[in-house]
């Protein structure tokens, strides 16, 4: 199993990550990765399919039991994560499935409130098979919430929803991360969803991380704004996709 | 539909006033072009589930009312009906009935307590698979029917033997199917777990047995048909009382009528507790009905 140490050397420092490998037999995956995230940070990581943008997010949340590598891995212990599929529990209810493996009347109160956050309250008994697609994933946003972590990992969490229903997701998740200030680290491939969202922008190719851009448009960001263009063009010529010069100008 | 229909209607009369001799083929067109073969079976038919025995019963009625049954081959329903008057009379039809329900039930209990823990005890510890799983599985690769004169010499003839035997059966499907869904906990669910540290306890009793009751209640389902199929065979060897013994008896005198009853009476015995099971798995299961709707 890889190394992992839980505890952080600097306090504005969420997650420290030095020389991290990981392989899958002769295939090196993660090749001498570096990261720091400051605490409060969001951090969006691009990448093609079989970047190894998932194996760096599994090592992150400690899930990489049976993978070999070595590095250095400092990651809080409240962290938290939000999959691509709502992952709820089919056999409990909604407001059970925000306070899995909380005790006591204080996880329930807290559940409660974190479902009120994510707009669903009143929907504490439903059954997770009568929430639609967006609903199921905004649950899964309060089950994460209601642990307060400083650090949120969420692996292309919109990916499996509808346009409309994923630009009101991207709404409620800044103004939860604005409320609540964790470190983020957002995996996705939609480079608009993490240009829209983060304060710094990463780009993984074949195990290197190749690109660490800061955002610095001001929120909320208009996909039109001649800059927000830009980005896009350079994070897409990045990732190997070529766009027409006219959308650079 | 009805709007295109219509806007063509509308275009042909309008070409009419000016073309009349294309008015007909333009309305007609419509007809034969767009009534499409329906695939799949079509629609429900009501109480289609029950038009099956019903004709059946029909048959069998006409037949012996016709003289077209021999008797002795099969009974007249009314024969029947009778029979089953007299017996009830007699009281011979309460005391069978008390006495096989009574080892089914006791038969079905313990082998559903059994299979339960061996499937649990295999499903969440290693060890325990290399202990129970090797042993189930020869079990189940002898027929039930074959352990039964072992079964005579170490229990007897009596209630014990008829017990074990319809315990032993039973033992199976439950536990295979408890087992398979204890094994196939869906990874995700164990992945979610891991990040939400639960406890080992909270990761049993929230997620792993919930997720495995499905395949219990389908192991369940298969062991109540199995404990009334064991009760028939154990009480046709070497029974004193009991449905089984009441048939085997009825053979010998012939008397078609009686082990008709019998045979009756074990449908509705199938019926029901097949149709209890499938309550309590609504009941249960409810947090699954609405993917079934």
């Amino acid at each position: 199993m890889a190394p992992h140490s839980s505890q952080l050397k600097s306090a504005s420092r969420t997650v420290h990550v030095r020389n991290l490998m990981r392989r899958f037999a002769t295939k090196t995956i993660l090749d001498r990765v570096d990261l720091d995230i400051a605490e409060g940070e969001f951090v969006a990581l691009l990448g093609r399919s079989g970047s190894g943008k998932s194996t760096f997010l599994k090592a992150l949340a400690d899930l990489d039991h049976d993978v070999e590598g070595t590095g250095t891995l400092e990651t809080p212990d409240n962290l938290s994560v939000v999959f691509q599929d709502a992952r709820l529990l089919p056999w409990r209810t909604v407001i059970q499935n925000v306070t899995l493996g909380l005790p006591g009347a204080a996880g329930q109160e807290a559940g409660r409130k974190a479902l009120a956050e994510v707009g669903l309250e009143g929907r504490e008994a439903a059954w997770p098979n009568q929430l639609s697609g967006g609903e199921q994933q905004r649950v899964a946003l309060a089950r994460s919430l209601v642990r307060q972590p400083s650090l949120l990992l969420a692996d292309e969490p919109f990916g499996a929803l509808d346009a409309l229903t994923r630009l009101k997701m991207h709404d409620l998740l800044r103004e939860l991360c604005a409320r609540h200030r964790p470190a983020v680290l957002l995996v996705t491939h939609d480079v608009d969803e993490a240009i829209s969202l983060a304060d710094r922008i990463l780009v993984l190719d074949e195990g290197h991380l190749i690109e660490d851009l800061r955002i610095d448009l001001p929120t909320p960001r208009d996909h039109g704004d001649p800059r927000f263009a830009k980005i896009r063009t350079q994070l897409l010529s990045r990732l190997g996709v070529e766009t027409p010069g006219r959308r650079a100008a | 539909m009805a709007t295109i229909w219509d806007a063509d209607e509308a275009k042909s009369s309008r070409t009419s006033s000016r073309e009349s001799a294309f008015t007909v083929p333009a309305v007609a067109r419509p007809v034969t072009s767009r009534s499409r073969r329906r695939l799949g079976p079509g629609p429900a038919i009501p109480f289609g589930l029950q038009i099956g025995p019903a004709l059946l019963v029909l048959l069998w009625v006409a037949g012996s009312a016709f003289g077209w049954i021999d008797p002795r081959i099969l009974s007249a329903p009314w024969t029947v009906i009778e029979a089953f008057g007299r017996l009830i009379e007699q009281g011979r039809l309460q005391d069978n009935f008390v006495t096989s329900a009574t080892r089914a039930l006791l038969g079905l209990s313990i082998g559903l307590v059994i299979g339960t823990i061996l499937a649990v005890t295999a499903g969440l510890s290693r060890i325990g698979e290399a202990l129970i799983d090797g042993p189930v599985q020869i079990k189940r690769a002898i027929p039930t029917l074959a352990l039964i004169p072992l079964l005579i010499l170490w229990f007897g003839i009596g209630e014990g033997m008829k017990v074990t035997t319809i315990a032993l059966a039973v033992i199976i499907p439950i536990y295979i199917h408890t087992h398979n869904a204890l094994r196939s906990i869906d990874s995700r669910y164990v992945e979610l777990a891991e990040t939400l540290r639960m406890s080992q306890k909270d990761f049993i009793f929230q997620v792993v047995l919930p997720g495995a009751l499905p395949g219990f209640l389908l192991g369940l389902r298969f062991a109540v048909t199995l404990c009334w199929v064991s009760l028939v065979v154990v009480e046709q060897i070497n029974a004193t009382s009991g449905l089984g013994y009441m048939i085997e008896l009825a053979r010998n005198y012939g008397q078609t009528d009686v082990i008709l009853v019998g045979l009756v009476v074990y449908v509705m015995l199938g019926l029901v507790s097949d149709g209890l099971v499938r309550l309590l798995e609504r009941r249960v299961l409810s947090w699954r009905r609405t993917l079934a709707n």
